[in-house]
């Protein structure tokens, strides 16, 4: 018996052996690290636009990036694979994110929905594949969103996405490399990692929007008097 | 040819702050406030959940206070529940000074009777 298994795991794949540790529901683990970001003048101009209080994707229910929606403190994410896809299940937002194991060509859909099936568009088009025991990712085809919503670091149409995701042990190692010579002087890399959870499931986001208009109102009352 | 300008926002590879849901590091100040006011209605949701009190001061004057937390499902999580927060009763909130004026995020909740409700921090 001790002979066959070790036949197997000599003829199994390095690809398989990856693929199958980095199955499984994962959390954030604190804060990662990002380089030093240089915008463009481009860049910059959006970053002084950029309202916290008014202009976070967030707020609406709607993903701002694909770094932003891994990076979510206490918010699970499930990876399944098959032989021909990736799914990211992301518990934030109730997003799901399938994505082809075709490197040759990124579909020019967005790979990205939530559960009631409203594409986003910020998470862009997306493909991926192995390099030994590293999953790489390459998005395109984004539209307008924020790499860092707390600061207003954008992403736009011709922003590139790379991630590499690596397992170690039961530590989950990504690092997110943003191209876009239109908004930034230099790549922006950004690192984090996460720890695998056992017996825990995605749960039910069923997200609401942080509308404020409401409470406003209430005050306004003070506007009036003043 | 006309040079580039070049903006250094960060200095490379410093630890980073996770936002939370909208970034809860970037809405609030570190101003810790405390305002005392009757629960007028609870909202557990995702990805904030929110107390709202209303305060009236020694004039009479009627301010509305959004005591904002953390989401439905960490709360769920915690084991934490505001059931506890019954409409119509008197509690003193203390948490982060909003950026958004009579807004809070919650740390801590002190009842009439002398009882604290802690709810856990989102990390950011």
């Amino acid at each position: 018996m001790r002979i066959f298994l070790s036949a197997i795991l000599v003829i199994l794949p390095d690809t398989l052996i990856a693929a199958t540790a980095l199955d499984g529901i994962w959390v954030l683990d604190g804060p990662g690290t990002e380089s030093e970001i240089l915008l463009t003048e481009e860049g910059e101009r959006l970053r002084i636009a950029y309202d916290l209080l008014e202009d976070d994707p967030s707020l609406y229910c709607t993903p701002a990036s694909v770094a932003r929606i891994w990076a979510n403190p206490g918010s699970r994410v499930e990876i399944e694979q098959d032989e021909e896809h990736i799914l990211i299940s992301y518990e934030l937002f109730d997003l799901r994110r399938e994505i082809p194991f075709i490197k040759s060509s990124i579909a020019d859909f967005p790979s990205t929905k939530n559960l009631e099936g409203t594409e986003f568009a910020q998470m862009g088009s997306s493909v991926a594949w192995y390099e030994g025991d590293r999953l790489i990712i390459e998005s395109t085809n984004h539209i307008h969103g924020y790499i860092r919503t707390s600061r207003g670091i954008p992403q736009g149409s011709n922003t590139h996405a790379r991630e590499e995701l690596e397992v170690d042990g039961d530590i989950l190692h990504i690092t997110h490399t943003y191209t876009d010579a239109s908004l930034f002087e230099q790549p922006l890399i950004l690192q984090y990692s996460f720890n695998r959870l056992e017996n825990v499931e995605i749960e039910r986001y069923n997200c609401t929007d942080a509308d404020y208009d409401w409470f406003i109102e209430l005050n306004l009352h003070k506007e009036d008097q003043t | 040819m006309k040079k580039p300008i070049l903006f250094i926002f960060t200095i490379i590879c410093l630890p980073i702050l996770a936002d939370a849901h909208h970034s809860t590091a970037a809405n609030f100040t570190q101003e810790i406030i405390s305002v005392k006011g009757v629960i007028e209605s609870v909202r557990s949701v995702n990805p904030h959940s929110s107390i709202l009190i209303k305060n009236t001061d020694d004039e009479g004057e009627i301010t509305f206070w959004l005591i904002e937390t953390t989401s439905r499902t960490t709360l769920n999580r915690q084991g934490v529940s505001l059931d506890v927060m019954e409409v119509g009763s008197e509690i003193t909130a203390t948490g982060r000074k909003g950026r958004r004026e009579y807004t809070m995020y919650l740390q801590k909740i002190s009842f009439e009777d002398g009882s604290e409700f802690f709810p856990q921090q989102d990390r950011d």
